[in-house]
């Protein structure tokens, strides 16, 4: 017995099992070749998430964000230093900016709850609604002024492409409103592949 | 025994090659997601400065010559070409005017061969270069009419890359830009304010670079 298992043992070498790796290499090279495609893809056609933002002189300006696009505006307000100006201000005063953030926020749960395709919130520009934005803001302003607290919101417009018409509305229509007067304004070409990304301070 | 080709070693840095790709997909993957870009965005202020006015279309800029521009609108309407807002060809660079007693003149931009791309501006000593250094940053702030309507296959408004890329380089120089989004529709147009209150051109800039040229 002995004898037989080493003979098995001593003819075992010679009989090694030879894989041919040719089809795992062709399999491993078509992977290669595919994720680099993809790779090189994504890497230029990914939409950029942009976030909107300033440079905070003296950190106390903050934006009230308008994007314009071919179906309309969506604007983005800002609320989250507004609480900290309502624990400031009087009582009625207080009221008002309580009515205020309550409508903002009405405003941004919609953006955020369409936020995948936000050309579905895009309205065309009103005139009563920008009537009340400049309205809120100047009131905001003037508020924050009075018990010298730091803050002082400002238009900041986003232009998509094809966005210059509900642009130009906007700016028709704060050209003759009393409102606009003191507010400033910035406003930035955006490209149509950079997704809407919400602004900290709103969120 | 037949004789085969050792490929062992091949399949192993093939093998590797796959699993770092596959690694470096994830991490992109996951850090596009997480990626956002901050953009800077100027403010319009009030400014003593005069605008040097500017066409940014089809990746093509256009230095308004305003002198030039005026002298050929005064021309042609002696000749009666610009009467009852018709649009007549300005004889300056591919543009057609309208003259309008509230937006003043408008400019209607049909040919920009003639334009000069705004890729000039990284060669040094083009012509585009030469324009835009003629802006003096003491007296002049640039003033770009941008058309916002997108060209097939791009995502972005035919004169915006030029616009960021003229802006960018005109930083460089400390010169101030302003500007505002044009189209067919909307065309640039050039007013006097004591007109009309939409006749307003302003440069934006941040609150620190009004510091850093005030020092």
């Amino acid at each position: 017995m002995a004898s037989r298992a080493s003979r098995y043992a001593r003819y075992l070498p010679q009989e090694k099992l030879e894989i041919s790796l040719f089809p795992f290499l062709s399999i491993f090279l078509c992977v290669m070749g595919v994720l680099s495609f993809i790779n090189i893809l994504s890497s230029v056609s990914t939409p950029q998430k942009i976030e909107l933002t300033m440079e905070l002189e003296q950190g106390y300006k903050v934006a009230f964000q308008v994007f314009t696009m071919p179906d309309g505006v969506i604007s983005v307000p800002p609320i989250n230093r507004l609480l900290e100006l309502q624990q400031l201000v009087d009582e009625e005063s207080r009221s008002t900016l309580a009515m205020i953030i309550l409508r903002r926020q009405r405003v941004i749960d919609e953006v955020t709850y369409a936020q995948a395709n936000p050309a579905l919130v895009a309205r065309s520009p009103d005139v009563e609604d920008i009537s009340l934005w400049l309205y809120e803001i100047r009131l905001i302003n003037e508020m924050a002024l009075r018990v010298n607290f730091l803050y002082e919101e400002f238009l900041l417009f986003g232009i998509y492409p094809n966005g210059g018409e509900a642009y130009q509305k906007v700016r028709s229509v704060m050209t003759g409103s009393p409102h606009a007067r003191n507010i400033s304004v910035g406003l930035e070409p955006l490209d149509a592949n950079w997704s809407l990304s919400l602004h900290k301070g709103s969120k | 025994m037949k004789n085969m080709i050792n490929v062992d070693s091949l399949t192993d840095i093939v093998s590797n090659s796959v699993g770092i790709l596959i690694i470096f997909a994830v991490i992109n993957l996951i850090h596009d997601n997480n990626k956002t870009y901050e953009l800077e965005i100027p403010i319009e202020h009030e400014t003593e400065l005069r605008p040097a006015y500017i066409i940014s279309k089809d990746d093509r800029l256009l230095i308004l010559d305003t002198e030039q521009v005026f002298t050929n609108a005064a021309l042609q309407a002696g000749k009666g070409a610009a009467s009852n807002k018709r649009i007549f060809d300005l004889g300056y660079q591919g543009l057609f005017a309208q003259i309008d007693e509230k937006k003043g003149i408008s400019f209607h931009a049909r040919g920009t061969d003639d334009w000069s791309k705004f890729t000039e501006l990284s060669k040094s000593g083009s012509e585009l270069q030469k324009q835009l250094q003629q802006i003096d940053p003491k007296q002049y702030f640039a003033y770009f009419f941008v058309y916002d309507e997108t060209n097939p296959g791009s995502a972005s408004g035919s004169g915006f890359e030029s616009f960021r890329e003229a802006r960018k380089y005109l930083q460089g120089r400390q010169v101030k830009s302003g500007w505002q989004p044009v189209s067919a529709d909307f065309p640039p147009s050039i007013c006097d304010f004591s007109y009309s209150n939409e006749c307003q051109y302003l440069p934006s800039f941040l609150g620190s670079d009004s510091t850093a040229s005030k020092s």
